[in-house]
């Protein structure tokens, strides 16, 4: 029997990301196609870059929801600032960061309870702020490649200017992890106050 | 109202009688991607299990670990009444629509 092993790392992340009754029939059937199948057929290193990829699938699909909610969240606000422009963009500057930190909470808070990890939560701060930035960034270029016309520029460099819009969905990173692991603190907490 | 199936979801409900018995998550798996030839995401295929089973088309059960999965279990999958109505449907549906052309299509377009 191939008694190979993937790397260690990533079966801690997919762990992390899983609901335990999940993991336990999901990492058996990864473990085996990559010992069985894909260790035989790629050797060590590409069977390992396989499981990577599966595992990376599921950390992805656990926070699409909420990265593609914020994403058109985010190209939304760009095309409001872009042709709807406001006299004072406080309010709206104000709401839409209010929103995107509740969404960010909701994914770590949700990813955390699902799996009953405390690091899901900033697990999937990060990977909703990456699927948002992505989005954000396709939508701004998107806009921009069909009003690029004079007054859609004024208004673009009223808003921040296009550094602001291809810059700032970049920066949510780290604003991801740590709401991403409050919502899953806070996620913990309330697992441990009333047990699923 | 009968349950509308994407191509996706037909061909993991297919996989899952084709096994029979062995209708796990890796057989599955390697079913599908086999039909569909082209490599296929263990999530994928994991969330559409996961979407069908939500919809009451598939039933599910533990089976027993064996050395080679590192003794975890096996999620063992069967088609439950409605998912395999689901499915007839979707034949269906697909029969109607080339009805009275010859497949092969043949010409210019």
């Amino acid at each position: 029997m191939n008694t190979a092993t993937p790397p260690p790392w990533a079966e801690s992340l997919l762990r992390a990301v899983l609901a335990p009754s999940e993991f336990e029939t999901l990492a058996g059937d990864l473990l085996e196609e990559y010992r069985e199948s894909r260790h035989a057929l790629l050797g060590a290193r590409r069977a390992d870059g396989w499981y990577v990829r599966q595992v990376f699938g599921f950390v992805v699909r656990t926070s699409m929801t909420w990265g593609v909610l914020l994403g058109v969240a985010m190209v939304a606000r760009d095309a409001l600032d872009w042709f709807l422009p406001p006299p004072d963009f406080h309010t709206r500057a104000a709401a839409s960061t209010y929103f995107a930190m509740s969404v960010l909470l909701m994914a770590g808070f949700r990813a955390s309870w699902r799996s009953g990890s405390w690091p899901a939560g900033g697990i999937a701060g990060v990977v909703t702020a990456g699927i948002a930035a992505f989005i954000s960034l396709i939508g701004a270029a998107g806009l921009l490649a069909v009003w690029h016309d004079p007054r859609t520029l004024a208004a673009i460099a009223a808003s921040g200017g296009l550094s602001e819009a291809f810059t700032l969905p970049l920066f949510a990173f780290v604003p991801g992890m740590l709401l991403g692991t409050v919502g899953g603190s806070l996620a913990a907490a309330g697992r441990s106050l009333h047990p699923v | 109202m009968a349950d509308t199936l994407g191509a996706f979801e037909q061909a993991v409900l297919l996989a899952i009688i084709r096994l029979g018995e062995d209708a796990y998550g890796r057989a599955i798996l390697n079913d599908v991607a086999t039909r569909l030839g082209r490599d296929v995401a263990a999530g994928a295929v994991h969330a559409t299990l996961e979407r069908l089973a939500a919809k009451k088309l598939v039933a599910s059960r533990l089976g027993p670990g064996t050395p080679v999965r590192g003794g975890r279990a096996r999620r063992f999958y069967r088609l439950e009444p409605r998912g395999l109505r689901a499915l007839n449907d979707a034949r269906e549906a697909v029969d109607t629509l080339w009805r009275g052309l010859r497949w092969p299509l043949k010409g210019s377009a």
